[in-house]
């Protein structure tokens, strides 16, 4: 057969070249048999895709609401106020005395003074009784006096309140920041929520990718038995199935972010809706570009470290 | 190169598939193994290649001891040992030249010199023009030469063939086994397990007889046999 008897063999070479660009271009070849296997089942692989983004959808979305009621919150925390109502009848020169002398302590920053007769205009607007306050005849409404303290945090603003309590004139001090109080605890049990969610998601994910990687290294048991008896490592074999795992996780990421995009552009004009009622502009933020580079970078960090959990324990076990 | 020292290996159903072989075959020696089938020669290279480990003795090839080779270098010592199975074990998804191409592959040669050593071992056995065709479109004796080309492709120092001339006329049995002695003239060391007693006595080497699992003869050339 060897008709060329000048290229005699020599034993075993040591020419192996290992420079930083053949490992690259080794790592680019591997890549692309790998998208080559994956695209040569797109039914099956765009459902793999398809489940891996609705898992990360739900803590993306729930974790983003949670960033905002966060932002909200954070805007309203330097506003605490306390609402302090005077008596019924007391003559406006000396609730503007009361006004004046909290005023001067140290721990109230702001006062602002709202008469009776404010406070029904006010009540008119606002409810659109407008008709019904002028046809009254007698003012049903308290003067009062909205204090802003030094310190927002909640308790030394309900220390204060207890003070407050102590005037003479005043017969209800109400402290304004209760609900944003109320609001804050949500917060904080939406992100519980959002975070068990996540470690839920994230081991599911790792179940999904992991299965999808053993079905994919069970239909290749054959040829892996031979790599093996040729001499290629568990790596070797197991690098086409990491290039699957962070495709599908990529993949997944970027149907998330998509997914995401459609949820938010429908949330965000109806959201616009309402806050027109208010007069108010507030649209969900914190979904931009980073959120959306984060949610795919996610999506193929799980996807990799799936796939080399599984396909290590399945490439172990197949002996030839 | 090879050395079995007092190498017994007993299956788990209890069954003793070696017992006690000891022999050494030395670097740029070529051997044969002969017996029935079931006498244990597949076993043996099974121990050389580290599927199966002893369960008595000492077998050292290439300088590593199997009985205690860590799982981690076991494919270290593979790529050292160019062997030709008797199933051929093809990859049927790839090209023969990506076949043959394959223990470059894992140990990482650039694609120019991969692609020029790949052509040199299909010269050798003669499929040079069939090296984009599948395996499953060739026939049994092009199927053996693949694995044949695949096995002296890394430029092994030990050679193990199970059965090489199974599908091949004598014609090319001679072929293949020159491909071989021309390894051997480089100091590889080569085990060939066969049936084929015309042609071990044709070509007069060092044989091996198995029975039953013992070694019951070790017949040297220019012994009388």
């Amino acid at each position: 057969m060897s008709r060329r008897q000048q290229t005699r063999p020599r034993a075993s070479s040591t020419h192996k070249p290992s420079s930083l660009s053949r490992w690259a271009q080794e790592h680019r070849s591997v890549a692309k048999t790998s998208l080559w296997r994956i695209l040569k089942t797109p039914a099956s692989s765009l459902m793999t895709s398809f489940v891996i983004a609705v898992s990360l959808l739900l803590p993306a979305l729930l974790l983003g609401l949670n960033s905002n009621l966060a932002v909200v919150l954070s805007g309203f925390q330097n506003s605490a106020q306390i609402t302090v109502y005077l008596e019924q009848g007391l003559p406006e020169s000396s609730a503007i005395v009361v006004s004046d002398n909290l005023l001067t302590r140290a721990d109230i920053i702001n006062t602002r003074y709202i008469s009776a007769e404010q406070a029904l205009r006010d009540f008119g607007t606002a409810s659109g009784l407008g008709q019904l306050s002028e046809e009254l005849t007698e003012n049903p409404l308290p003067a009062a006096i909205v204090i802003t303290p030094q310190d927002p945090t909640p308790e030394s603003v309900e220390a204060l309140a207890q003070q407050l309590e102590e005037i003479p004139e005043a017969t209800l001090v109400q402290v304004d920041s209760r609900w944003l109080q109320r609001l804050q605890a949500i917060s904080d049990l939406v992100s519980i929520i959002g975070q068990i969610l996540t470690l839920i998601v994230v081991l599911g994910l790792f179940f999904i990718v992991g299965n999808t990687i053993k079905l994919a290294i069970e239909n290749r048991k054959d040829e892996i038995r031979v790599i093996k008896l040729v001499g290629g490592s568990n790596l070797f074999i197991a690098r086409p199935f990491l290039y699957a795992g962070l495709f599908f996780g990529l993949a997944g990421g970027i149907c998330a972010s998509g997914l995401q995009a459609v949820v938010l552009l429908t949330f965000n004009s109806s959201l616009a809706e309402l806050m027109l009622l208010y007069e108010s502009s507030f649209e969900l933020a914190g979904f931009g570009i980073i959120n959306v580079l984060l949610l795919i970078f996610a999506g193929a960090v799980i996807g990799w470290s799936a796939a080399f959990l599984a396909s290590f324990r399945h490439i172990r076990a197949i002996n030839p | 190169m090879i050395k079995f020292d007092g190498v017994s290996k007993r299956y788990l159903g209890g069954e003793e598939a070696l017992s006690n072989i000891s022999f050494e075959i030395a670097k740029g020696e070529m051997a044969f193994i002969t017996g029935h089938s079931g006498a244990g020669k597949s076993t043996l290279l099974k121990l050389i290649l580290a599927i199966e480990k002893p369960s008595a003795g000492q077998l050292i090839a290439n300088g590593v001891n199997i009985s205690r080779i860590k799982a981690r270098h076991i494919p270290k010592h593979r790529q050292k040992i160019g062997t030709v199975f008797q199933d051929h074990q093809l990859l049927s998804d790839r090209s023969v030249f990506h076949n043959v191409a394959l223990p470059l592959e894992i140990c990482g040669y650039q694609p120019l010199e991969a692609a020029r050593r790949v052509r040199a071992a299909l010269d050798k056995v003669g499929l040079l023009n069939k090296e984009r065709s599948f395996p499953e479109s060739l026939s049994g004796g092009e199927q053996q030469r693949v694995g044949i080309a695949r096995a002296v492709v890394n430029r092994p120092s030990i050679i193990l063939a199970d059965e090489p001339t199974g599908n091949l006329d004598p014609e090319l049995s001679g072929e293949v086994m020159k491909v071989f002695e021309q390894f051997k003239s480089v100091g590889v060391c080569i085990l060939v397990a066969s049936h084929d007693t015309g042609l071990i006595q044709r070509l007069s080497y060092r044989t091996l007889v198995l029975d039953e699992g013992r070694l019951a003869e070790d017949r040297r050339p220019g012994a009388n046999s």
